[in-house]
């Protein structure tokens, strides 16, 4: 009966030969098993290399030395399974990786042929429960050229472990060949696991554990070199660069020098860049260690490898060997408490869940890499992969006397280009050499010398020749060159030309005629209309600059203007200020003759600026600066005399400077809008449909609530362009989903001359985030570092503008001139002006803009792009517009908080959802506050001061609520054993761990019959965020899964479902993933056994049971032909529930049988003796019975144990199990009665066609007993036939037996 | 034996030279201590086994590895010292 008993449920099936007894996964192993199991068909958990041999390899020896160490490396037969109870790994002797040999010599390209075939090979995911962990090929080249190549998952191997195969098989060939001493075997696996097992129980590790929370109080939030969330993606980006012999002997001489490893020195100084490259203060990296040594594990090859934070904070000033201590000497600190794990500590800093991170660039030096000796022939050797890249590694390996060192990276694909891959390992090895030969870290710029020149120089190859002229001389020649051509609309009314040049050449003659010239400034405080134009057309003439002044500005900052400014006269209806003489519109002369007019050296305007502090700064723009920026725009664009440009910025915000002028240069329309209509996105819409607008000017808010509009829909210009704020890319898909026209985006301080970068963001532009492009002509672009060195492509830094388009300077203000324009060191006696704007080079060249240097967001030491929240709210139909800032109402409680105008079907709760399923939580708004539309300031801008606050919850951690909420918390405390848990706290930061969340995601699927997925939890790690999900989803009340009938997969609700009958431990849990891959149209319930509650009555006979299974079925049953499968002892139970059905007249579709025999194979079979039922019972708990003798087969001490041994099984209720071991004992017992009837239909049997080897069960058993028997063989083992490999199988074959 | 005249390590010098790699007191720690709990890792070996390997003591790494403490590195090394040396 043992044997009937294994075979009703997978742990109790041994493999035929097993190699010693099932193993718990050890704590370095579960990490990558969750993040393997979450994402099955992901490749990038292989590691591989291969060695490139010339020379004549003895092939029969070599076979036999690889063979010898795969004999002896139990890593690499492992199959590792996932059972209802837990993890268990053992090594199959039948998985051994025996050495393969491909001859490719007569391939035409045979290196080229080898390197695809192990590419392809690496890029194979491999399912742990399967085998196949790992490879060992030979590729034979030619007689002198092989290729050794290795692939094991990460799971079994890592890179000393590989390193112990290479070894051991150079040893046994040597000894082949030369006769030398092969050394001692390797040891064997479950020598790691034994060693892991004693770590975790020894003291040391909650003393360790306690060393690891101190060393890291005050550690700041983790985060990488690029925004993005480091989530464990499907390859990775490999990238090498040298670190030359001269850099080795100074890396050894210091390392030497501190009485410190070479490596630790190594591991400091790429600390240190990459400290650099992340921009802060104090950077935490991970450093791996080896985890080894003082174990029996030291020669059992297996996977060890652990990575743990280092923090680095070092002074750049201090001399190197100074500088580089704090981190030597931490490193020699932490390497005592390196043996408890990472993942470990993850938890107990909660630094886990979306987005939270212990590290991030990982820094793994493995000086231990020496390629033995093969003798007779050279050996390379080369890295395929080395597994998981969450976000950046810089992989380092050689052996400890190598002469060169070769830099590897390896980069997230999500998070990197390769180009900026290989970018990294180019500038890291340059910034260590660099660092070594300066002596201080502060003497070592970022940039390669290559980058820096790229990014000063090529970067900015913006000369292109512009007439050294003005703006009036410009104006000028279109008024000569279509003189009754319209040069203004306002109103519906024209204005020509030769009018504008008339009334304007006379206030130019008016003014001439004040004295009033070059030098002066004329302020203009007109509303939109003609005189505005002619007001700053006429100033400009008579060789003066204009001043906009609003008059609705407060008078305290009018005065000062005024006061700064010092204007002779003001251009204005009514009297401004005292003390300045007012020229209202109805005094201007109606003919007189311009002066000669401004050369271009001569201030054009000046504007006002809010600074800072407060104070307005006068920012003095010159003819030639204005001029370039015109000119390039007229020509880049086409601008011709067909434009017709829509002015409706006020003239005080230096936008209006292209919008009034460009058309006048072109010789085009300028079209005014009317006082008030820049507010109104009916008004701009009816203008530019009526006025046929060609090109016009939005804000970006402004932007969106145009959009917005029903008016704006279906509406065609040329160009559009935006500036002013960050242009948003999901802005410019509305943009593009809305109306019909270029989108630009540009950029510039009012210091430069309007607009100084440019962005194609038209139709077709898929930028994210979008950038603000590249320098307009004649004008340079820098990204500096603190000491304005340049900074490479993707490092943040301070962006720097030079050129002719800059400012003279602020008007009386030489202190603020001169601290703002600064000489330019990459031009000797140019300028260049400090913008205050963060920004980064994009690889290509292009900008992006980071916000401001001083108004940086960042909320738990996350950097936070505010677009990228406000892109997430925008994919949602439910927000029509939306802004998001960090607000600190209280004080110290800085808070992200959105505010959105809402759009079709707004509700909080479910936007709040659709954010959780796009952001990070540190990005998650802590409010969401509805407007009727978003306050926007006179220039067009976010009006942030009239923005309410946000009512907040008073705590954080509320209680649950509601039904769903509710039964989730009870969940979450019951796995993570505490006695209750918040609506909103982190199930992981909670303590909770990846075997925690198969068990938790388990329950979840029992209580509420679906199983969103382990991804799910570490997508939705908190109460209420899971409650969302699963309401979304409408699911039915739950029940404790042990119910007679439960649903296992929902499908479409008129179509028969698929029935399946629980095996010999009476649930059918089992067939949760058979019902998913048949979900979501064919609905699948499982039949349970009512003897698991022990309330229900014995059944007195396997027919009995089948009775009130049809009986229980057919109540439920929608109508149509019952479908029926079973695996092991339920095909029996399901073939006798088929003949019942059709005893009672009812049509049965399928019946299905899942590697289950007739009862006469069982009664063959030798009655179990007294214990196996609680050896069975440890079995499925993942412990092996014969590995506890002392432990009495008896109820309570067996239960006892399981409690203690911290599976899932032994958290179960213990009536629970206790029915699953009465039910196992009945259906024994029932089995064993049985005498089959005949069913009348065709028994669908799968064969488990890789089990039963010698023994006498076979499918054709069952002929006696139905009218036809129809195989499908399964190449897998009787214990797997619910697993994922022969679910796939099986599942197509039943979906097209149940039909379409 | 002019070789065992001059050993290319004592046990002294082992001693030292781990502590030094240890940054600890040579006397502060026993021969049966676990240099594993003193922050020995296989970074601080390897550099070892490489100062050693240049003074003339060329030592197994896999052996070295297996036991962690003074006393059984003497050992290693006293094998080593006493196998012929062979090209």
């Amino acid at each position: 009966m043992a044997e009937d008993l294994r075979c009703a449920e997978p742990p109790l099936t041994l493999p035929p030969a097993a190699d010693g007894p099932p193993l718990p996964l050890t704590e370095a192993q579960e990490g990558l098993w969750f993040a393997q199991r979450i994402d099955p068909g992901n490749p990038v958990f292989n590691t591989g290399q291969y060695l490139e041999f010339h020379g004549p390899l003895d092939r029969a020896a070599f076979r036999a030395a690889v063979d010898g160490m795969v004999a002896e490396a139990g890593c690499l037969a492992l199959r590792i399974r996932e059972t209802p109870t837990g993890v268990v790994q053992q090594p199959d002797p039948a998985l051994r990786p025996w050495l393969e040999v491909v001859d490719l010599s007569a391939a035409p390209d045979p290196l080229a042929a080898a390197r695809g075939a192990m590419r392809r090979d690496m890029d194979m995911p491999v399912d742990p429960a399967r085998g196949g962990l790992a490879a060992e090929r030979l590729y034979c080249l030619s007689p002198t050229h092989h290729l050794w190549y290795q692939r094991a998952h990460h799971l079994v191997l890592d890179g000393y472990g590989t390193e112990l195969l290479v070894h051991r098989v150079a040893a046994l060939y040597a000894a082949r060949v030369a006769g030398t001493d092969p050394g001692a075997p390797l040891a064997p696996f479950a020598a790691a696991v034994e060693a892991d097992a004693a770590y975790r129980a020894s003291p040391r590790r909650a003393a360790d554990a306690a060393h690891w929370r101190q060393a890291m109080a005050g550690a700041p939030e983790a985060v990488g070199f690029t925004p993005g969330a480091a989530r464990t993606a499907r390859s990775a980006h490999r990238a090498e660069a040298a670190i030359d012999a001269a850099t080795g002997a100074a890396l050894r001489r210091l390392a030497a020098a501190q009485e410190a490893a070479w490596p630790d020195l190594l591991t400091a100084l790429l600390g240190a860049y990459c400290r650099r490259i992340a921009g802060e203060e104090e950077t935490v990296v991970g450093a791996t260690f080896m985890n080894r040594f003082g174990s029996a594990a030291a020669r059992a090859p297996s996977t060890q490898m652990n990575v743990l934070p280092l923090r680095i904070r070092l002074d750049e000033a201090a001399p190197l060997a100074e500088a580089v201590e704090p981190v030597l000497a931490q490193l020699a600190r932490l390497r005592r408490h390196g043996r408890y794990r990472g993942e470990q500590l993850r938890r107990d800093l909660g630094r886990i869940g979306a987005g939270r991170r212990l590290h991030g660039a990982i820094i793994n030096i493995q000086p231990f890499h020496g390629i033995p000796a093969f003798p007779g022939c050279t050996a390379e050797l080369r890295l395929l992969g080395t597994g998981p890249v969450d976000d950046i590694t810089f992989d380092l390996r050689t052996d400890p006397g190598a002469a060169t060192l070769r830099l590897d990276v390896e980069a997230n694909p999500d998070l990197y280009t390769a180009a900026e891959a290989a970018a990294h390992a180019t500038r890291a090895a340059h910034f260590i050499a660099a660092a070594l030969e300066a002596g201080r870290l502060d003497a070592v710029p970022t940039a390669t010398p290559e980058e820096a020149r790229r990014f000063t120089i090529a970067a900015n190859a913006t000369d292109h020749p512009v007439p050294d002229t003005t703006l009036v001389a410009l104006i000028a020649r279109a008024m000569a060159a279509t003189p009754e051509a319209t040069a203004l609309r306002f109103e519906g009314a024209s204005l020509s030309y030769r009018e504008l040049d008339r009334r304007s050449a006379a206030l130019a003659a008016e003014l001439a005629a004040r004295g009033i010239g070059a030098g002066d400034r004329v302020a203009v405080a007109l509303e939109r209309s003609p005189e505005l134009v002619v007001a700053l057309l006429g100033t400009l003439r008579a060789g003066a600059a204009y001043l906009p002044l609003d008059p609705a500005h407060p008078p305290e900052r009018l005065a000062r203007i005024l006061a700064s400014a010092r204007p002779p006269l003001i251009l204005a209806a009514t009297p401004l200020a005292e003390g300045v003489e007012t020229l209202p519109p109805a005094a201007w002369p109606a003919s007189g003759e311009a002066p000669p007019g401004p050369a271009p050296g001569d201030a054009a305007y000046a504007l006002y600026t809010s600074g800072s502090t407060g104070e307005p700064k006068g920012v003095v723009i010159e003819h030639r600066a204005i001029v370039n920026r015109l000119e390039w725009m007229r020509q880049h664009y086409g601008f011709t005399a067909a434009d017709r440009v829509l002015q409706k910025t006020a003239a005080t915000f230096d936008v209006s400077v292209w919008e009034f002028f460009l058309p006048l240069i072109c010789g085009g329309t300028l079209v005014l809008a009317p006082p008030g209509a820049q507010r109104d996105p009916a008004a701009i819409a009816a203008l530019i449909r009526d006025e046929g607008i060609t090109a016009a000017h939005f804000v970006p808010s402004m932007l969106a609530a145009f959009l917005a509009h029903p008016a704006a829909r279906g509406l065609a210009m040329h160009r559009v362009f935006c500036s002013g704020e960050a242009l948003t890319a999901e802005l410019r898909d509305r943009f593009h989903a809305t109306l019909t026209a270029e989108l630009h985006n540009l950029y510039g301080p009012t210091e430069a001359a309007v607009d100084v970068t440019y962005w194609d963001a038209s139709a077709g532009d898929t930028s994210n985030p979008l950038p603000i492009g590249h320098p307009v002509w004649n004008t340079r672009m820098y990204v500096l570092d603190e000491a304005l060195r340049p900074l490479p492509a993707g490092v943040t830094g301070h962006l720097f503008i030079g050129g002719v388009q800059l400012a003279r300077e602020y008007l009386g203000r030489p202190d603020l001139t001169e601290r703002a324009f600064i000489p330019d060191p990459f031009h000797p006696g140019a300028r260049m002006y400090r913008t205050g704007d963060l920004a980064r080079f994009r690889d290509d060249g292009a900008i992006l803009y980071l916000g401001r240097s001083d108004g940086q967001v960042k909320l738990r030491g996350f950097r936070i792009e505010l677009g990228e929240i406000e892109a997430a709210l925008g994919t949602s139909p439910m927000v029509a517009q939306a802004r998001v800032i960090a607000r600190e109402d209280r004080a110290g409680d800085r808070r992200l908080v959105a505010y959105l105008v809402p759009g079709e079907g707004y509700d909080p709760a479910a936007l709040r959802a659709h954010l959780a399923a796009r952001l990070p939580d540190h990005m998650l708004p802590a409010a969401l506050v509805p407007l009727p539309a978003l306050p926007v300031n006179s220039s067009g801008k976010l009006d942030r001061t009239a923005l309410p606050a946000p009512e907040l919850p008073a705590t954080p951690g509320r209680p649950p609520e509601g039904q769903t909420e509710r039964r989730l918390a009870a969940l979450f405390a019951a796995a993570l054993g505490l006695p209750e848990i918040g609506a909103e706290e982190d199930f992981f930061a909670a303590g909770g761990n990846s075997l925690l969340a198969v068990e938790l995601m388990l329950r979840v699927q029992e209580e509420f019959g679906r199983d969103p997925g382990l991804g799910a939890l570490f997508e939705h790690p908190t109460v209420a965020r899971l409650a969302v999900l699963l309401e979304a989803d409408a699911l039915p009340p739950g029940d404790d899964g042990l119910r007679p009938l439960i649903r296992l997969g929902r499908g479409e609700a008129e179509r028969p479902p698929l029935h399946v009958v629980h095996p010999a431990g009476g649930i059918a849990w089992c067939y949760g993933r058979l019902a998913r891959a048949l979900g979501p149209e064919i609905p699948v319930l499982g039949l349970q056994a009512p003897a698991l509650d022990s309330a229900s009555p014995p059944p007195a006979s396997l027919e009995a049971l089948a009775e009130d299974y049809v009986a229980r079925l057919l109540a439920t049953h929608p109508g149509g032909p019952v479908h029926l499968a079973g695996w092991s002892v339920g095909g029996i139970i399901a073939q006798a529930m088929a003949v019942r059905l059709r005893a009672l007249g009812r049509a049965v579709g399928t019946l299905a049988l899942l590697d289950s025999y007739p009862a006469e194979a069982w009664r063959a079979e030798p009655e179990p003796e007294p214990g196996a039922l609680f050896r069975a019972l440890l079995a499925i708990a993942g412990h092996d019975p014969a590995r506890h003798p002392e432990l009495p087969m008896r109820r309570g001490p067996v239960l006892a144990f399981l409690r203690q041994g911290g599976t899932p099984l032994g958290r179960l209720p213990e009536a629970v199990l206790d029915g699953v071991m009465r039910v196992m004992e009945g259906n024994n017992r029932l089995v064993r009665g049985h005498r089959h009837g005949r069913f009348d239909g065709t028994l669908l049997h799968f064969r488990a066609a890789r089990d039963h080897a010698g023994r006498a069960l076979s499918p054709a058993m069952w002929a006696p007993h139905a009218a036809s028997v129809e195989v499908v063989e399964v190449p897998a083992l009787h214990g797997e036939m619910i697993g994922a490999a022969a679910v796939a199988q099986i599942a197509p074959v039943l979906r097209r037996r149940l039909g379409p | 034996m002019a070789e065992a005249a001059t050993p290319p390590l004592t046990r002294a010098q082992m001693r030292a030279d781990i502590a030094r790699a240890l940054r600890m007191a040579p006397d502060e720690f026993g021969d049966d201590e676990d240099l594993s709990d003193l922050g020995l890792d296989s970074l601080r070996a390897i550099d070892l086994v490489t100062r050693w390997g240049q003074a003339g003591l060329s030592l197994d790494f896999g052996a070295l590895a297996e036991k962690l403490t003074v006393e059984a590195w003497w050992a290693v090394a006293e094998r080593t010292m006493a196998r012929p040396a062979h090209g």
